[in-house]
């Protein structure tokens, strides 16, 4: 035991102090990085020796530097993640929608509905009008229109949906890569005995961001690593390989979505042979990630609502058909009977539209009666009224139940809103759910700008306690060498 | 717990948006004036927002109806009018025959007399507005033909035949839901006793009606040429139930309009009841989302007030 002890305990210290500054100025350095978790020096004291006859440590060193972490948190946050982008993808979609159906603030397929009977009305008080008779012809224009147009805005949506598909499957992919590389470094940096703190911190922000897109089940193993498997439970990332998620384009214009096989790099393409995931990787009801939400919005709820909108024109087109087909024009003498109103051959919102063969003269307006048979006189209005009281039929079966026009298209804008408010409030919990989450995570891991500055400053002392200490040993040991002399 | 300004900042940015889309929604509900904007800010709102909305402008629609019935109606009316002073006068000098004369001079008179008046009865017979004849029923020409005929008498008198070409058909309108109102009078049965014309009330018959007003001033003519005084004491009771076939289709037309008015009163009330609920559900009270635009202000003022403050603080300030 000598002074040469003191210098061994006082450089222990140095190094020491040294390394925590260096760990609280790597804190400081990632305030604001995603994902950083803080991290903290451990320290204990050397062994202890009994040299001098009594016990005493030897200095000091570095047992860890610790990351704060929570992996049950991490766990929640990927999953709360996956459900909130799912919602979001599909507020976002019913939030283009809805316009369409916005029939409180403006006038839509409803209000043309209603102009369009308002003219059979209009035509049955003078059957004979040329000018009754071309209002109606162009309020029939106006509706037909109507209804193309929202057909186009559904299907716009649903095609929208359809290439953002194109996106995420790479987002998953480039992702999926990251995290293989990281992987591949964990393994690496553990090889050689390092700490792969900010490793892991990457790797668990990796799962995240790929969560977001899809449903995935994460398993880390033991050294580190991180396997991630679809909702489907096909392998994504396995250590240091992955598989490209991609869209593979198939009539009709649909983007399936296949996985092609591990590897590093993953083998090449092949739509041929790799696993088509298109019906699992949205997670059951394709509830998880953007991906299950854009497949809903593209396979679910467009479709849903377009098939509601054809039975309206369908009805409307068999309806009005029907009755306009027995009745007779004015383009006698003699007048004509079996015109269509709607070309019998669109029954689709998308194809609805008035008869190539309609005329204003061709608009039956009339029906025989006793005292007006065959052929009928042009003030005959029979037909008129009939169609007219269509509007007013609430005994048209639809797949919802008995209902009249107006009723089943305003049971439909209420869905809509429903849909989309139901939307909308649950991506409102799940944010504040996120940051709930958000806020625990930075409680534990979060840097703390006051926090590192106390611990620099604690440290600072220390070092400079420890370089004290050195000074003094160099005294001694000059008042020793100072003897000899 | 621990706090963190990175948690104090999530948070500030977290509850600013918060208040930021509350006032949003004040904003725009102040702007526009109306509660529900789109349809997914009160759904079941929104579907009874439109059924009154479709309740009111069917109610428009049968107001609508209801005025072009009304003008059919009163042309039709007026036409009766007239129809009814026209029938006065020949009823007169049906009864100044009664007692029959064989002055040339008196007879002439009294037959063309009688004559201009049919024709006149024709004329009103073919009333139209527009293109619409308010007695053809369906058919869109004049009803009553003008075609001249001659009548059985020495001398010979030229008259208008008055064929009815119409229908017997009623132009009716729909007036509320289900209900419907005939616009017009058969002119057939009106003038002419049916489709075919019913035959001329002669003896036990005279005076019973249907009556076929037209053949019965013809038959009255050709009687009174002839001095045939039982013939023109029929034509005198022809006469008498002839203006009263017209008055019972003016009263009939008389009661439609009154039906119409009542309706008209009955849908306006309506349509007020209808809009003054949609106004409750739909329109803003000013007042109330004043206060809670002041109120919500104020709250973001705080909160921007506190945030800046909060995340200006920092130990660096105090390190030398």
């Amino acid at each position: 035991m000598g002074i040469n002890t003191l210098f061994d305990i006082a450089n222990s210290a140095v190094t020491a102090q040294r390394l925590a500054i260096e760990v609280a100025g790597e804190n400081i350095a990632n305030v604001n990085t995603p994902g950083y978790s803080r991290q903290q020096v451990v320290m204990q004291n050397r062994p202890v020796t009994t040299s001098n006859g009594f016990a005493l440590g030897t200095g000091v060193e570095i047992q860890a530097v610790r990351r704060s972490y929570d992996g049950m948190l991490q766990q929640q946050i990927v999953d709360g993640n996956s459900t909130y982008q799912q919602n979001l993808a599909r507020q976002s979609a019913l939030e283009q929608i809805q316009p369409s159906f916005n029939e409180v603030a403006t006038d839509g397929l409803g209000k043309a509905l209603d102009n369009f009977f308002g003219a059979w009305q209009d035509l049955s008080t003078n059957p004979a009008g040329t000018a009754e008779r071309q209002a109606l012809l162009s309020r029939s224009q106006v509706l037909v229109d109507t209804f193309s147009q929202m057909s186009n805005s559904l299907t716009s949506v649903s095609k929208v949906a359809n290439d953002n598909l194109i996106g995420i499957t790479a987002d998953v992919t480039g992702n999926a890569a990251s995290l293989a590389l990281v992987n591949t470094q964990i393994l690496s940096t553990q090889a050689v005995g390092g700490n792969p703190n900010e490793l892991l911190d990457q790797r668990d922000l990796l799962l995240q961001k790929i969560s977001e897109k899809v449903g995935i089940t994460s398993k880390l193993e033991s050294d580190g690593t991180a396997t991630v498997k679809l909702a489907g439970g096909e392998t994504l990332v396995s250590e240091g390989k992955y598989a490209t998620l991609y869209t593979n384009a198939v009539t009709p214009p649909t983007n399936n979505i296949l996985l092609s096989g591990l590897g590093y790099p993953p083998p090449v393409k092949n739509p041929a042979t790799d696993t088509d995931v298109s019906g699992t990787v949205g997670g059951a009801g394709n509830s998880l990630g953007e991906m299950g939400g854009t497949l809903a919005v593209r396979d679910s709820i467009v479709p849903g609502y377009l098939n509601k909108l054809n039975e309206l024109a369908s009805k409307l087109v068999t309806a009005v058909n029907a009755q306009q087909s027995i009745g007779y024009g004015i383009d006698g003498p003699p007048a004509t009977t079996g015109h269509n109103f709607f070309n019998p051959a669109g029954v689709t919102s998308a194809t609805i539209a008035l008869d190539p063969a309609l005329s204003a003269a061709k608009i039956a307006a009339g029906l025989p009666t006793a005292t007006d048979p065959i052929p009928t006189s042009t003030g005959n209005n029979a037909n008129a009224l009939l169609i007219a009281a269509i509007q007013k039929d609430s005994t048209l079966a639809f797949s919802t139940g008995s209902d009249s026009f107006a009723g089943f298209y305003n049971s439909m804008v209420s869905t809509v809103g429903i849909d989309t408010q139901a939307a909308q409030n649950t991506t409102t919990q799940g944010a504040a759910f996120l940051k709930q989450l958000g806020t625990l995570k930075s409680s534990n891991s979060g840097v703390s700008l006051d926090e590192e500055l106390t611990n620099l400053l604690k440290y600072q002392q220390a070092f400079q306690g420890a370089a004290k200490v050195i000074t003094t040993a160099t005294t001694m040991l000059d008042t020793i060498l100072g003897l000899v002399r | 717990m621990r706090v963190t300004p990175g948690m104090t900042a999530d948070n500030a940015v977290y509850n600013l948006q918060k208040e930021r889309a509350v006032l949003d929604v004040l904003n725009e509900q102040v702007a526009s004036g109306f509660i529900v904007n789109k349809p997914s800010d009160d759904p079941l709102t929104t579907r009874q927002l439109l059924d009154l909305q479709n309740q009111v402008s069917s109610g428009d629609q049968y107001l609508s109806n209801i005025t072009k019935g009304s003008l059919l109606l009163n042309v039709t009316n007026t036409a009766l009018g007239g129809m009814s002073g026209l029938m006065q006068q020949v009823k007169k000098i049906a009864g100044d025959m009664a007692s029959g004369t064989t002055d040339p001079q008196i007879i002439a008179n009294a037959t063309s007399n009688l004559n201009q008046l049919k024709s006149q009865l024709i004329d009103l017979g073919n009333t139209s507005i527009g293109n619409q004849y308010v007695l053809a029923g369906f058919k869109n020409s004049a009803p009553f033909a003008s075609n001249l005929v001659a009548l059985g008498t020495t001398p010979v008198v030229s008259t208008r035949s008055g064929d009815f070409s119409g229908t017997n058909d009623s132009l009716s309108v729909e007036i509320t839901q289900g209900s419907q109102v005939a616009t017009n009078v058969s002119g057939g049965s009106l003038l002419r006793g049916g489709t075919p014309p019913a035959a001329v009330g002669t003896g036990a018959t005279a005076g019973i009606g249907p009556v076929d007003i037209l053949g019965s001033i013809d038959a009255l003519i050709t009687a009174i040429s002839n001095n045939d005084t039982t013939g023109i004491a029929d034509g005198v009771k022809n006469m008498k139930a002839a203006g009263d076939q017209i008055v019972a289709a003016q009263s009939d037309v008389g009661g439609r309009l009154v039906r119409l008015a009542n309706t008209q009163t009955m849908i306006t009330n309506n349509q007020n009841t209808l809009k003054s609920i949609y106004g409750d559900k739909q329109n803003v009270d000013y007042a109330k989302a004043g206060v809670e635009l002041s109120q919500q202000t104020t709250a973001f003022n705080a909160a921007l007030a506190t945030t800046a403050k909060l995340t200006q603080l920092s130990l660096l300030d105090y390190l030398t």
